[in-house]
């Protein structure tokens, strides 16, 4: 499927970040994956292992947050959320009028990544007074 | 050190569909994003949509496919120009892909460009290629418990082309319940139901699409 193109797709966000805040390693990346936004997470994990070889998310984990699948009724306004990954009515009163309100994420929302030490840290200067 | 982000993870496609968009907007022309699973009958849809179109719009066509030419050749009997892409694997059309190909055809010359995607029914509905609208074709012989199984399909869609409809003597799917569980996961799709065999059915397709490209020229 096309969970190769998504893991490049977030490589290509992290060396944009690393390109912006000057970090060499990440350590971890949080996602959040929606139930219906068609990412087999396993599938997923497999082609990001595949894709951040020799990259500066070489050790990077992928820590998934699935979102279940939800909506809002228009006729009685219940919100509602579903295990499943489709709706195909309001599971309160039967309304096929619906709006999908979450599970279609497919977003990166945040790196965990080694800090460049610029001279702090690093004592270059011991005891110097 | 956490580093803050929220991205879509699909950006870089969108980038490069909006860039497509913008040039189909300047050179004025209606894209549609062909798709289904395999088979379903989007070169026969394409070429009878041709052959009721081609006096009244000038129309172009992008012919995806994992390998082959075969699709291309069946438009180019048609007289329209034609672009062929092989995806070699990839099981949809991206923007990018798209993107390259557009200098081979004389966009300034068309009203209409229409983009046969792979067929499958998970990952072309993920990428935006720089359409106007997305068109879900399915044939009859599939069954009526497609859209449980693909919702994002009918979700992205604004109309569906249920195809084969010749067929459907032969066959026990319910139609009624096929179009209640489309219209319940997308309740404003336009469905049309067609044959390419018999063209029963092509005309009210036509003219549908005719309209949307005069509304919007
Ligand atoms: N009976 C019947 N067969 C059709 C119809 N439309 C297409 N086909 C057949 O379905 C097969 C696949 O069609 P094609 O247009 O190549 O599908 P695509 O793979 O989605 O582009 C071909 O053998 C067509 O002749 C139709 O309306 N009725
Ligand atoms: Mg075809
Ligand atoms: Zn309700």
């Amino acid at each position: 499927m096309h969970e190769v193109s998504i893991a490049q797709g977030i490589l290509d966000i992290i060396t944009a970040n690393a390109r912006e805040h000057g970090f060499r390693r990440v350590n971890s990346v949080s996602l959040r994956i929606g139930r219906a936004s068609g990412v087999v997470v396993e599938a997923l994990r497999f082609a990001f292992e595949i894709v951040r070889k020799d990259t500066i998310a070489d050790n990077a984990d992928l820590l998934i947050e699935e979102v279940p699948l939800g909506g809002v009724c228009l006729d009685c306004k219940n919100n509602f959320t579903t295990e499943r990954d489709y709706i195909l009515e309001c599971p309160l009163c039967g309304s096929v009028s619906f709006k999908i309100t979450q599970g279609r994420e497919l977003e990166i929302i945040e790196l965990d990544v080694e800090e460049e030490y610029e001279g702090k840290g690093c004592n270059k200067n011991p005891g110097g007074k | 050190m956490k580093v803050k982000v929220v991205t879509r993870i699909l950006e870089a496609n969108e980038r490069i569909a909006t860039e497509n968009r913008r040039l189909f907007k300047e050179k004025g022309l209606f894209v549609v994003n062909l798709m289904s699973g395999p088979g379903a009958g989007k070169t026969s849809l394409l070429v009878r949509t041709i052959e009721l179109l081609k006096p009244h719009l000038r129309v172009g066509v992008i012919e995806g496919d994992i390998t082959g030419t075969e699709d291309a050749e069946r438009i180019q009997s048609t007289g329209v120009p034609v672009v062929q892409i092989n995806t070699g694997g990839a099981c949809h059309l991206d923007a990018n892909m798209i993107q390259e190909v557009l200098p081979e055809l004389p966009l300034g010359e068309l009203d209409l460009l229409f983009i046969e995607n792979v067929g499958n029914l998970v990952c072309p509905a993920e990428f935006n290629v720089g359409e106007d609208m997305k068109v879900m074709l399915l044939s009859v012989t599939e069954g009526e418990d497609k859209p449980l199984k693909y919702p994002l399909m009918f979700q992205q869609s604004k109309a569906l082309v249920i195809n084969k409809i010749d067929l459907l003597p032969h066959l026990d799917i319910d139609m009624e319940s096929l179009k209640e569980r489309a219209r319940a996961l997308n309740r404003d799709m336009e469905i049309f139901e067609v044959s390419c065999k018999t063209s029963e059915g092509l005309e009210s397709w036509t003219t549908y699409l005719t309209g949307l490209i005069n509304s919007t020229h």
